[in-house]
């Protein structure tokens, strides 16, 4: 079964100030993958900016340079796209290599590309690898266990024991925090999952993406469909590549998942970086809807 | 190697017998100075004879010379850290590290060598990645490092080479060669530190540098300016060394290479990029800027596409290099051939990029991200140090062994449990993880009191990339430990740094080095070029700050004149002067003369006491320290002391008169340089609009407080002791202080230069002086604010003064400052001439 999706999101960024000049890097658009095409998406940008470049990052995610020098005291980016993911079997978690074969793996790959394990395997600018996360996942990851089945567990685990918590914390909330009082949202859960399988030697990258908005007939909303969401890919070996694994709703992604960029952690990922010259507070607002097409 | 001393006759020859002989190397360990049987080595004894006929009292004198020279020069080092921002003196170890050309041949072509391997690993890193490909380098190995900076790749260097400046930290081993300890590839510092050695050196040893056939530094210098401007892509675009600015434990040196190379020193907000363009933000509008000599760290370059907490980089910067408009000396991302794990591959890469053996061993290396090398070290961890494979900064080494020879018997368990605790974190990650072979360093000699002493050193060899090929700075830094121990050692803990000397015959002689190095062209220039922007805002505030100082005291000083007498008759002006120093936030509230004195003086909380305002004088100097004049800095340093002092402990008896004296003489001292030693150059001119609009801003208040609010001949009088016009009155005028005779003086009279009207003929001529000269864009709103400026005050001339007219011709200074400001200064609007 084919699933495509039509997915529209405005995100609006209030400043108290006018805003004479902006230079940001926009990482807003879903991207090709193996098992995921976009069939076409477009960004809209207001002000007009003057310059506008896209490129494929290192991670193989789509970019906009972006500078605006109309002065603005609010900046509103659509972006539509109409994206296909491809049908597949689930990977039977109990048929990948197991932890310590993953491991041993890692290290001796020659993959240097963004979706080498190399790059997934280190602490990076925002997931530091915090003893409580690596000796609360080593629970989960003894090193005779099939990989995906470890990472699965793992996500239960932080689904069950952690709180979904919106106020609990915000983009810079360290991960020990968030171990310590047990609550958060999504970008928190996939940084203390990937901080703990890193601590073990196993690469765990960062996703952000898109969750269906609307369940099917009998199921259940999953938690995030209303923003962005994030999610954590694994490592399961040469063979098998990356899959993801949603410690926020605790499932394998599969069909009600879209993927727009994939990194180390949030700062790779993040929809929106740069500077702008005011003062004053900002805020953001953001309006996403994700429906599948007949 | 060595000679009998039997040449040596007399006094001087007795001297240097006993030198040697009470010399004590350390059993095991190669000494520079003598050899295992402790005898002088040849290349020493010029330095060792030289040092004897002096004799031990002179030689005393002559390294404190070289001292005064260092303190003189303003030479500093920053420790991190330190709440208060201090920093310490530079310390100079005053013996020279005294080197072979035999021994520098060897040295030079293994660090040549060494760093072609490097620029070939950062080029494969950074483009093809050929070396992961092919598996002789792990791909783990690369993506360890966080100096690995994902958007550079792919982005081919404008000028070709990644590394265009190299340092290595050698040592030398029991065996007498010499080992790689460390590679310096981000932006390696200390050169600055060693030519600034080397000056200081001549000064105490001009003679005896002469008669060893010291190799000269000058020509390294000489040559990076050379290279760096030759990687220019048009004539009129500009070099600039980037430094992360005055908090910087080495900003010192960026100052002083700023001087030595002639290229302007910037800070990210200097520059900005346009049209993926580099141009620097200049008074007189964008100008373009193609080179850059990187003194921060690359991942705070660019706070758009690398760390976006930075506030020292330049938005956009990646794009410029993207489109090839900018050469950036060392590239970014060049930090990445810094990591200790490389060590362990270089053998390898030797043998794969050119078929040869590494020149200069480096100390052995283990990654443990290997199977094999991790069993090794696992194996063998008592006997290896363990390092971070990819920690940039210095890595705390775990030395189990030194461990247990030195910490108490008790501490056995715990080191125990560390060991356990290591071995278990190896086992699972030992990717992060390298071991290095225990190094032994060598020894040289330091100077303490009348004899030689035998101390541990590392040397730091610098080496920069010029037209043909890798050069070596004949010379280097040698850090000498302060004990006799032989671990890790840099400035940061606190070492000394020696000169080094490399004795003729190696490369060149001194005199060909001289005669090689005349100047590039005999080009004459008497402007260094346009002024940033922020440099002008700071020389404009902090002549702002200084005049506001100075008016302040000479308040306090009125004020204490009056205080002591305490006569009724007094009460109106002293009332009039407390008002003055709270309206001018001097004071938090009005309080008993000695208390409100003491307080304006040395009040750290009030924005506008003495010492808040020198503080505010001397943050604005800090970004212009390599514009001002050194003594007037000093002056200024002094003063800050003082009066930072004077809060801490209430000053004693007197010790506030001398305080405002001082202090009054600092300032006076300022601004007497800035007229002396300062070129008339727009960033004069700058500081002199600050400092007149302050002034004529400070009279106009006066005028008002205490002419026309209070009505009193004290307050007159007291207005004109302020203005500092008493004599001049007392010898025009037979009576006392009457109010128009006072105005006349004050604020009309234009041979008065404390007068209001010779501020505002003078605030015309700078600023007609800044557009005719071409050094600023001839913008119309400040000159539209100076015209009615002029206006309001020739309206004063014409008609009666009273309070609205001040008033006006105040809100028309304050607005000339914000014109000024907006036009000259603001980096916080976009670009505002956009790139030509």
């Amino acid at each position: 079964m084919i699933v495509r999706y039509l997915i529209r999101q405005t995100s609006s960024y209030a400043y108290e100030g006018s805003v004479p000049f902006a230079r940001h890097l926009l990482r807003m658009l879903p991207a090709d993958r193996r098992l995921q095409k976009v069939i076409r998406s477009e960004l809209s940008i207001s002000p007009e900016p003057s310059e506008l470049v896209s490129e494929t990052d290192f991670f193989g995610n789509k970019v906009a340079h972006v500078v605006v020098r109309e002065p603005h005291h609010v900046l509103v980016v659509e972006q539509t796209s109409e994206v296909e993911l491809i049908d597949r079997e689930p990977t039977v978690p109990s048929t990948t290599p197991s932890v310590a074969t993953i491991r041993a793996m890692a290290t001796s790959s020659a993959r240097i590309d963004g979706k080498g394990p190399a790059h997934h395997l280190y602490p990076s600018r925002i997931v530091r690898l915090v003893f409580a996360a690596t000796d609360y996942a080593a629970t989960s990851c003894p090193d005779d266990r099939p990989i995906l089945e470890a990472a699965i567990d793992l996500a239960r685990r932080i689904h069950d024991d952690f709180a979904y918590d919106p106020i609990a914390t915000d983009v810079s909330t360290p991960i020990e925090e968030v171990l310590e009082n047990r609550r958060g949202v999504c970008q928190d859960f996939a940084h203390v999952m990937i901080a703990g399988l890193r601590g073990l030697g196993l690469p765990a990258a960062y996703v952000s993406g898109y969750l269906r908005t609307e369940p099917p007939i009998g199921e259940a909303r999953l938690v995030g469909a209303d923003a962005m969401h994030a999610w954590v890919a694994v490592w399961c070996g040469e063979g098998v590549g990356w899959r993801g694994v949603d410690p926020t709703n605790a499932i394998v992604t599969l069909r009600d998942h879209v993927e727009v960029a994939f990194g180390r952690d949030y700062a790779d990922v993040s929809p929106l970086d740069g500077i702008i010259l005011s003062s004053g507070r900002q805020s953001l607002s953001v309006a996403v809807d994700v429906a599948p097409l007949e | 190697m060595t000679v009998p001393l039997d040449s040596q006759t007399g006094h001087a020859g007795a001297y240097a017998r006993e030198l040697v002989a009470s010399y004590r190397s350390i059993p095991g360990v190669f000494d520079e100075m003598v050899d295992e049987a402790g005898r002088l080595r040849d290349h020493w004894r010029p330095l060792v004879d030289a040092l004897a006929r002096l004799g031990p009292g002179a030689v005393e004198k002559r390294f404190a010379l070289a001292d005064q020279h260092l303190a003189s020069s303003g030479a500093f080092y920053r420790v991190y850290d330190d709440a208060d921002r201090r920093e310490r003196p530079y310390l100079l170890s005053h013996v020279p590290l005294v080197l072979s050309a035999s021994d520098w041949a060897t040295i030079t072509a293994g660090l040549e060598q060494r760093a072609t391997i490097l620029e070939a690993l950062l080029s494969d890193a950074y483009g093809p990645r050929d070396l992961v490909a092919s598996r002789s380098l792990p791909a783990a190995m690369l993506a360890g490092s966080p100096e690995y900076l994902r958007p550079l790749v792919g982005i081919n260097p404008l000028n070709g080479r990644h590394l265009s400046f190299y340092a290595a930290d050698i040592g030398r081993a029991p065996d007498g060669r010499w080992w790689v300890l460390r590679d310096r590839t981000q932006a390696p510092s200390g050169s600055g530190y060693a030519l600034q050695n080397r000056i200081a050196m001549s000064h105490a040893l001009g003679e005896i540098t002469e008669a060893c056939a010291v190799e000269p530094l000058v020509g390294y210098f000489d040559d990076i300016r050379a290279t760096l401007s030759r990687y220019r892509t048009s004539g009129d675009a500009g070099v600039a060394i980037l430094t992360p600015g005055s908090l910087n434990e080495t900003y010192f040196e960026h100052i002083y290479l700023s001087r030595q190379l002639g290229f302007r020193l910037v800070e990210g907000q200097d520059l900005v990029v346009e049209n993926k363009r580099l141009w620097l933000r200049t008074v007189g509008g964008l100008r373009p800027i193609n080179v850059l000599l990187r003194r921060i760290d690359s991942d705070f370059a660019d706070p758009v596409e690398l760390n976006t907490g930075s506030r020292l980089g330049i938005p956009g910067l990646i794009d410029a290099l993207r489109a090839g408009t900018v050469t950036i000396a060392n590239a970014l991302g060049s930090g990445l051939a810094e990591a200790a794990a490389f060590m362990s591959f270089m053998p390898a890469l030797a043998t794969r990029q050119r078929g040869e053996e590494l020149l200069l061993p480096n100390v052995a290396t283990w990654w443990c991200g290997q199977p094999a090398e991790r069993e090794f070290v696992l194996d063998n961890l008592d006997r290896l140090n363990i390092a971070s494979a990819f920690a940039p900064a210095a890595p705390d080494a775990f030395d189990y062994a030194t461990a247990k020879n030195t910490a108490p018997k008790s501490n056995d368990a715990r080191i125990d449990q560390q060991r356990t605790s290591l071995r278990h974190a190896i086992s699972r990650r030992g990717i992060d993880y390298v071991a290095h072979e225990r190094v032994q360093l060598s020894t040289m000699p330091i100077w303490s009191g009348s004899k030689f002493e035998a101390r541990p050193f590392v040397l730091r060899v610098y080496l920069a990339q010029t037209n043909d090929g890798w050069h070596a700075m004949p010379g280097g830094l040698a850090l000498v430990g302060d004990a006799r121990d032989t671990g890790a050692l840099t400035m940061q803990r606190g070492a000394h740094a020696a000169d080094v000397w490399v004795t003729a015959g190696s490369t060149r002689t001194p005199a060909d080095a001289f005669a090689s190095k005349p100047p590039e062209m005999g080009e004459i220039r008497r402007s260094s070029g346009s002024l940033p922007s922020r440099a002008a805002d700071c020389l404009f505030w902090l002549a702002r700050y200084l005049e506001r100082a100075e008016g302040t005291v000479r308040i306090i000083r009125a004020l204490a004149n009056r205080a002591a007498e305490a006569l009724p008759s007094t009460r109106p002006e002293r009332a009039a002067l407390m008002e003055l120093l709270f309206q001018w936030g001097a004071i938090p509230d009005p309080q008993s003369p000695p208390r409100a004195i003491a307080l304006a003086l040395t009040d750290p909380a009030s924005p506008g006491s003495v010492s808040s305002l020198v503080s505010s004088a001397l943050a604005s100097g800090q970004v212009i320290r390599n514009r001002f004049p050194i003594d007037a800095w000093r002056a200024l340093q002094e003063t800050d002391i003082i009066l930072r002092t004077g809060a801490d402990e209430a000053l004693p008896d007197g010790g506030l008169e001398r305080a405002v004296d001082t202090t009054l003489r600092n300032l006076a001292a300022i601004a007497g340089l800035q007229l002396e030693s300062m070129n008339r150059l727009s960033g004069w001119r700058f500081m002199k609009l600050g400092g007149r609009i302050e002034r004529a801003i400070l009279v106009s208040r006066l005028a008002r407080s205490l002419a026309l609010a209070a009505r009193s001949n004290g307050c007159l009088d007291a207005l004109l002791e302020l203005n500092d016009c008493q004599i001049t009155y007392r010898m025009r005028y037979a009576h006392g202080a009457v109010l128009k005779p006072v105005f006349d003086l004050v604020l009309l009279d234009e041979s008065n230069p404390r007068s209001l009207a010779f501020s505002i003929e003078r605030i015309e001529h700078h600023l007609d002086s800044l557009v005719s000269a071409g050094d600023i864009a001839p913008h119309e709103s400040p000159r539209d604010a100076q015209r009615e400026l002029a206006e309001a005050f020739r309206a004063v001339e014409r008609d009666d003064v009273g309070p609205d007219q001040l008033i006006a011709i105040e809100n028309r200074l304050m607005r000339l400052s914000d014109e000024i400001t907006a036009h000259y200064f603001d980096l916080s609007g976009a670009p505002r001439d956009g790139a030509r």
